[in-house]
């Protein structure tokens, strides 16, 4: 069915004008959306774009070169810092520091990347998970880094035009994401996706043809600290205050659950799995507010468990949606995708 | 068959139409309704948030008593008419959390004004957007300087701060127990910091220093090392300003060290009975600052405050101080409530909390003045704690009254 006749279809960016048409006007609608949304459903946006754009650079990583990282929230951390103080104690605009702070995310990025050429699998977790266990650390006990009292994020301006508002700055983060989306989808098209896509695939026979593991899998790391880097830097002015406790664990866990539930090795699957999980999070706090399974649920926690049994639903439920989905689908949301296209394309047979 | 599709469009139509009638209806009445946002003619809508599940779950009986205190408040016939319509959610001690769930009752809602609020991260990511709103906020649950450093006019502090407790406990090792050996364990963040600077300020007014200060992380285990340094420098008296857990950690290991100092803790470990039960005995003897009074206390106020927690807080709730300060937390909003009288604007609110002077409840004494930007001290309600001393089983010794120093 998606068969390729020659090299440029494998490339090209959309694959039909259908595509184009929806395409433009998904775009037109997010243009649109903050206009009519309730400024709360633009924050929401705006938290999830972040988290696409750290899952689409730990989807190159994890799904298309076959590594693993938990420490994604170190490269997070490094990101979101490394912006404000570049902006804070540099005096360098907003539209220097996000990227210089994204490149410092990708030199430790590059870094984790060597141990990663002799370690593989659980080791590796390990290894990476200690990395970002070790950055809040560091940060916590560095006055320059504003040590355990965080930081606050400087007014944010780009050239005449002032982003306090959480619409000015939906439109920012759009922009960006789209423009990482294309980047990741591109690159994954070129020598070096496929590159990765060799070494996830076998490593040893990937060195016999020529691929050098040092180089890619070290770019790998890199690439993939940067886009968690600008994802940070962004974080720092979605909430204007950050300091080390939020980049715990439970972020890096959440980052590489994104990635398994949306589909390991698919642009397509970040962004649902990333927009999935980072909505229900935020969102499953009202849970008791759903009308009839709220107030069964409220009922139940209270006679059979304990007094915040009821808050902690929402994780059981969280868990449950993860669970459900890796059980009956294991490529994830975008598997799911795919069976509805294959579906409709050969309806009715 | 002409006929049947001509009625059904009839009935569409007026459907339609009584559909279009019941929307006007609903927004025209909230549109019109609200003289301002969060207030109508029955009803306040005032918002929490706070931890009842992740790493600060504990502090979660926080904002479930501001709910009880309100239950009861409703139950005696309201405010000025109006009943107090509460909400409370779980950010998990999550900055991002906190700010969506604010934005959204704010918006989806239209709270009128906010009480409490554990965590100063939680609370420093919303702080500009209610300023922002200029929005009401009273007592955030947390002991920063930030909220009165720069002061805001929308932004009232009552918790006392940590450095208000150092400074009590310097004064009275120094005047009282004659006592020039002052040595500091403290959290390595904002909490431990502010508690530092309030020792030194203190110490240095008797031309004193501290003989040591030693930072704890959050994550460490063994406190060895830490009372090692502290008995080397032969310390009469050791501030603790940490967190329950570490508290309890270092008297312990201090006894079993055979450390002897007079251990001298913050507000946060004033639970005795909590603190007597996971030291195993340890606690006793220990000197701690309290900002509200205490659980077994006969005060009228007190006794009611117990009465509604009978009757409204479930079983499973403890009566201790960390449950009765989310009364405490609301008091000053209620009475700034009471001030602000029946036509009730958020401006309103705001000069009638700034007529507040010497507002006793069951913290201590509250004190606000109009809005001066350079003077801090004029959103900073409470100034004062007082000391008490573990007795053997936990029990409470008063042994300072209220203690007020800046």
């Amino acid at each position: 069915m998606d068969m390729k006749r020659n090299y440029y279809e494998d490339v090209q960016l959309f694959r039909s004008g259908v595509v184009v048409f929806w395409f433009v006007l998904f775009m037109a609608a997010l243009a649109v959306f903050p206009l009519v949304a309730k400024n709360y459903y633009v924050y929401v946006v705006n938290y999830i774009c972040i988290n696409i754009i750290v899952v689409l650079g730990l989807n190159i990583l994890v799904g298309y070169t076959g590594q693993i990282s938990l420490g994604h929230a170190g490269f997070f951390a490094i990101g979101a810092y490394g912006t404000i103080i570049l902006m804070t104690k540099a005096h360098l605009p907003f539209i220097i520091a996000l990227p210089l702070g994204g490149l410092v995310a990708a030199v430790f990025g590059f870094l984790v990347g060597i141990p990663a050429l002799r370690l593989e699998g659980p080791y590796l977790a390990i290894a990476t998970l200690g990395f970002g266990l070790t950055v809040t650390q560091v940060i916590g006990r560095t006055d320059f880094f504003g040590g355990r009292q965080g930081l606050h994020a400087p007014p944010l301006t780009i050239g005449p035009w002032h982003l306090n508002t959480d619409k000015e700055f939906y439109y920012l983060l759009i922009t960006l994401t789209v423009l990482l989306t294309l980047a990741a989808r591109n690159l994954i098209k070129t020598k070096v996706g496929r590159a990765f896509i060799a070494i996830r695939d076998a490593d040893i026979a990937a060195e016999t043809m020529g691929v050098n593991l040092v180089f890619y899998k070290t770019l790998a790391f890199a690439v993939s600290a940067f886009y968690a880097g600008v994802g940070g830097g962004l974080y720092a002015f979605v909430l204007r205050f950050i300091e080390p406790e939020v980049f715990n664990l439970f972020m890096s866990v959440m980052f590489l659950a994104m990635v398994v539930v949306g589909g390991l090795g698919s642009i397509m699957g970040s962004i649902a799995g990333a927009t999935l999980l980072a909505w229900l999070d935020l969102q499953l706090r009202n849970i008791v507010a759903i009308p009839y399974l709220g107030e069964w649920l409220e009922t139940f926690s209270k006679t059979y468990m304990t007094l915040t049994g009821m808050s902690n639903i929402q994780f059981i439920v969280f868990g449950l949606i993860m669970v459900l989905i890796m059980v009956f689908e294991p490529l994830g949301i975008f598997g799911m995708w795919i069976r509805t296209k294959i579906y409709w394309k050969t309806w009715p047979f | 068959m002409r006929n049947l599709y001509g009625k059904e469009w009839v009935m569409k139509k007026k459907v339609f139409g009584v559909c279009v009638l019941l929307l006007t209806a609903v927004f025209g009445l909230s549109g019109f309704g609200l003289a301002e946002e969060g207030v109508t003619d029955t009803e306040i809508h005032i918002a929490q948030w706070g931890p009842q599940t992740g790493p600060a779950a504990a502090w979660g009986s926080i904002p479930r008593a501001t709910g009880h205190y309100f239950q009861m408040l409703n139950d005696e016939g309201g405010i000025h008419g109006r009943k107090i319509v509460y909400h409370m959610f779980d950010d998990a001690y999550n900055p991002a959390k906190t700010k969506a769930g604010v934005k959204q009752l704010q918006e989806d809602v239209g709270i009128f004004a906010w009480v409490g609020g554990v965590g100063t991260a939680c609370g420093l990511a919303v702080k500009n957007y209610l300023m922002a709103k200029k929005v009401p906020w009273v007592t955030p649950a947390t002991g920063s300087r930030h909220w009165i450093d720069p002061p805001q006019k929308y932004l009232f502090s009552t918790f006392a701060l940590y450095s208000t407790g150092a400074k009590v406990h310097c004064k009275y090792a120094y005047e009282q127990q004659g006592l020039k050996r002052f040595a500091l364990a403290y959290q390595n963040d904002d909490y431990g910091k502010a508690y530092l600077q309030g020792a030194k300020e203190q110490l240095a007014k008797y031309g004193l220093k501290l003989v040591e200060a030693i930072p704890v992380e959050f994550r460490d285990t063994d406190l060895k090392p830490h009372v090692r340094k502290l008995k080397k420098a032969k310390a009469q008296a050791t501030l603790i300003c940490l967190t329950p857990m570490h508290a309890a950690r270092i008297v312990m290991t201090g006894r079993q060290m055979r450390f002897n100092t007079q251990w001298m803790a913050s507000s946060p470990c004033s639970d005795f009975p909590l603190m007597y039960k996971i030291t195993k005995g340890a606690w006793e003897g220990v000197i701690a600052a309290t900002f509200a009074e205490l659980p077994d206390s006969d005060l009228p106020l007190m006794k009611k405050y117990r009465a509604a927690y009978k009757k409204y807080a479930t079983k499973e709730e403890r009566w201790g101080i960390f449950y009765y300060a989310g009364f405490g937390f609301a008091e000053p909003l209620v009475e700034g409530l009471k001030r602000a009288g029946r036509d009730l604007t958020r401006e309103k609110l705001v000069s009638a909390m700034e007529g507040i002077r010497d507002f006793k409840g069951i913290t201590g004494h509250i004190n606000f003045a109009p809005f001066d930007p350079k003077d801090p001290w004029c959103r900073q309600g409470q100034d004062e704690v007082f000391l008490v001393q573990c007795q053997k089983g936990g029990k409470y010794k008063v042994i300072t009254d209220w203690i007020e120093i800046r």
